[in-house]
């Protein structure tokens, strides 16, 4: 893969129409790496959580001491004093009523999760490259289908757009109102205990518009369902990768699009408007396939070895007559005799074949030894015949 | 483009370790199979080769209303969405299809080929078999709604109740018999009649349900009986009703002499009309 001749992604105004095509940035060329983006996800995710904790002083608002031994109860501490239900019930202990709980939560539990800048930066990169891959996108849950390219680039005026009115008309033109409308659709009351602790609905993510500079167009999609807004400057993972699943709907603005090579620069060199060298990928053509199963490979490879040969299908020589004959050739003959000494019992007149036999299965020994010289004067008669056939094509030619 | 296109071939690989490894949102796990339910799976199995998505050159057999289509994606269309998929209408003659399959798959890989003529086949045997069923008359099951079921039957009772279904009966006879509509049918005389029917009018001032008062003309019953009484005035020619009841009287104690009667009313008239005819 050369890295001088970059593909082109097509602008769209915010009409639908295609215009001129902008080159695509090495960002969306960079690693894929689920793993990286779901770790630091996870993360990240932490860090915006707030302290929860039980109160300091809960089930020690009493002054209870044990009783010790001798008293014929537990030792238990036990709530000290007289005149009330409370006194002399067990007191303190997680088991007891009015205690405090197992283990009470602490403030300063570890609620945030550092993470190296690089690997965030990493997983940015890596979920700007999936956000670049259709399948990735529609895998995620967009409603891509309709929408002319990914990555789906708008011209500057989406940034001045400050009606949603409009917004939602924009969006309508690029066919990606169908993802604004799934989620609609998705909004429901939240599971659990959230929808009473302000948290009452839920829905799913929508397309995420990025901008280069806010001129409205804030005002005017903020409001649309499930639409994210974001900057170049500022793209955050929890954003790019909800849920830690690669593959967001992106719509950019061209200064936006434009812009992603000053914060990530190109392949090997540091980026214009951070210290940061992007993730250069560790092989150049990850398709694996098709780089084994390429002509410049296969010509070097040796051989298959030859492989055990299958066990094939096993059949039951009870039922099935071949395996029967090679296991025991002599079956079918005396099945026959069989036969016919049952049909000479019965009085019966078969074919005048079994009559011919003479039904002595008393006789065995003998009549192996004449079925024995029997095939072998058949293999004999065979081998002639084979001989003669031989010759006789041979004349012919 | 060339690069374009090298540089999205890449991507097949990653594609499905994302997908598979990661998350797809049209697989379904189950414990032993992992279904797709992506519209275009050929298989509807969750594969490497099966998958819509990993493969950047595709074939699927869709059918819509009646019509099979062939859809074929190639990684020239990969980037954009909206023109991947190519949708050829496929003939109806089955042979003709398959045909038509191999001719815009020619060159393809073995097992796209034949994974679109198997889900072809699949496809014509169930339209068949609709066919066949349309033909067939199957009951069409309705749901029962119990709430819905309650609420009417509650609902009928109570309009019949409203109705009066009696009444209405009654008054439209009484109008049909003052038109004079029964004058040829019914055999009465005009003074029994007109008691009658003063009695009727009576009560349709008074707006009673039942005439009590004329028990002895007429039984409790409605109306409807008229005609059943008219067979009983016809026995006795035209005598008075009084006469009629000593009749009915005698011949009750005739009937229970006799021993084989079983319906009164038949032997009631039998016998009676055997005597007065003789």
């Amino acid at each position: 893969m050369s890295g001088s001749a970059r593909p082109l992604v097509g602008v769209y105004s915010i009409t639908g129409e295609s215009g001129n095509q902008v080159k695509l940035p090495d960002v969306f060329r960079a690693p894929v790496r689920h793993d990286i983006v779901n770790f630091v996800h996870t993360q990240v995710c932490k860090n915006a959580r707030i302290p929860y904790a039980v109160c300091r002083r809960a089930g020690h608002r009493t002054s209870a001491e044990s009783w010790g031994t001798g008293r014929a109860v537990s030792r238990i501490p036990r709530v000290a004093g007289g005149g009330t239900s409370r006194s002399g019930q067990g007191a303190f202990g997680n088991m007891c009523r009015g205690g405090h709980m197992f283990s009470p939560t602490k403030v300063f539990r570890r609620w945030h999760r550092r993470c190296n800048k690089n690997m965030r930066r990493y997983a940015v990169c890596s979920a700007l490259a999936a956000s670049a891959v259709p399948a990735l996108v529609m895998a995620r849950g967009h409603q891509i289908r309709d929408v002319p390219e990914i990555p789906l680039v708008v011209s500057n005026k989406i940034q001045g757009i400050n009606k949603t009115k409009a917004a939602k008309l924009a969006l309508t033109a690029l066919n990606a109102s169908t993802d604004t409308d799934k989620v609609k659709a998705t909004k429901k009351v939240r599971v659990g205990k959230g929808k009473r602790r302000n948290r009452r609905y839920v829905m799913k993510k929508g397309p995420m518009i990025v901008f280069a500079k806010n001129q409205g167009g804030f005002q005017g999609f903020r409001n649309l369902p499930g639409v994210t807004l974001a900057k170049v400057s500022a793209l955050n993972i929890l954003e790019l990768a909800p849920g830690g699943h690669l593959g967001r709907f992106i719509i950019w603005s061209e200064d936006a699009f434009t812009a992603l090579k000053d914060y990530f620069g190109v392949f090997g060199k540091e980026a214009s408007a951070r210290k940061y060298k992007m993730p250069t990928p560790l092989i150049k053509n990850s398709d694996v396939t098709s780089i084994i199963n390429s002509k410049a490979i296969q010509a070097i490879t040796r051989p298959q070895k030859s492989k055990k040969p299958k066990k094939g299908v096993s059949h039951n020589p009870l039922r099935h007559n071949p395996t029967m004959f090679k296991l025991r050739p002599y079956e079918f003959q005396r099945r026959r005799m069989v036969a016919a000494a049952i049909a000479c019992r019965r009085g019966l007149e078969k074919n005048g074949q079994l009559f011919k036999q003479k039904p002595k299965v008393k006789k065995y020994p003998m009549k192996k030894k004449a079925y024995r010289a029997q095939l072998k004067s058949k293999a004999k008669a065979a081998k002639d015949a084979k001989a003669k056939a031989a010759k006789a094509p041979a004349k012919k030619k | 483009f060339i690069v374009r296109l090298i540089a999205k071939m890449q991507h097949d690989e990653v594609i499905w370790q994302v997908i598979n490894q990661g998350f797809c949102s049209f697989k379904i796990k189950l414990e032993k199979q992992n279904f797709c339910r992506n519209k275009f799976n050929v298989t509807g199995l969750c594969n490497r080769s099966s998958c819509p998505l990993a493969n950047s050159r595709y074939a699927t057999v869709l059918e819509e209303k009646g019509i099979c289509y062939l859809y074929i994606k190639t990684i020239e269309r990969a980037h954009s969405p909206k023109n991947l998929w190519e949708k050829i209408k496929l003939r109806r003659n089955y042979a003709t299809a398959l045909k038509q399959i191999s001719d815009h798959l020619q060159y393809w890989p073995n097992f796209n080929v034949h994974k679109c003529k198997q889900r072809l086949t699949k496809i014509h045997q169930y339209l068949i078999r609709m066919r066949k069923l349309k033909l067939k008359v199957r009951p069409k099951l309705v749901g029962i709604h119990k709430k819905v079921e309650r609420r009417e039957k509650v609902r009928e009772a109570k309009a019949e109740k409203a109705a009066r279904l009696e009444n209405a009966i009654k008054n439209e006879l009484v109008e049909r018999l003052k038109q004079g509509m029964y004058d040829e049918v019914v055999n009465f005389p005009q003074q029994v009649w007109q008691k009658a029917l003063d009695g009727v009018e009576g009560e349709m001032d008074e707006d009673r349900d039942q005439g009590e008062e004329y028990d002895d003309v007429y039984d409790e019953e409605d109306e409807d009986e008229e005609e059943e009484e008219s067979e009983f005035v016809e026995a006795y020619d035209e005598d008075i009703m009084g006469s009629d009841i000593e009749d009915y009287e005698d011949a009750f104690a005739a009937m229970q002499q006799d021993d084989d009667d079983d319906d009164d009313d038949d032997d009631d008239d039998e016998p009676t009309s055997k005597k007065k005819k003789t």
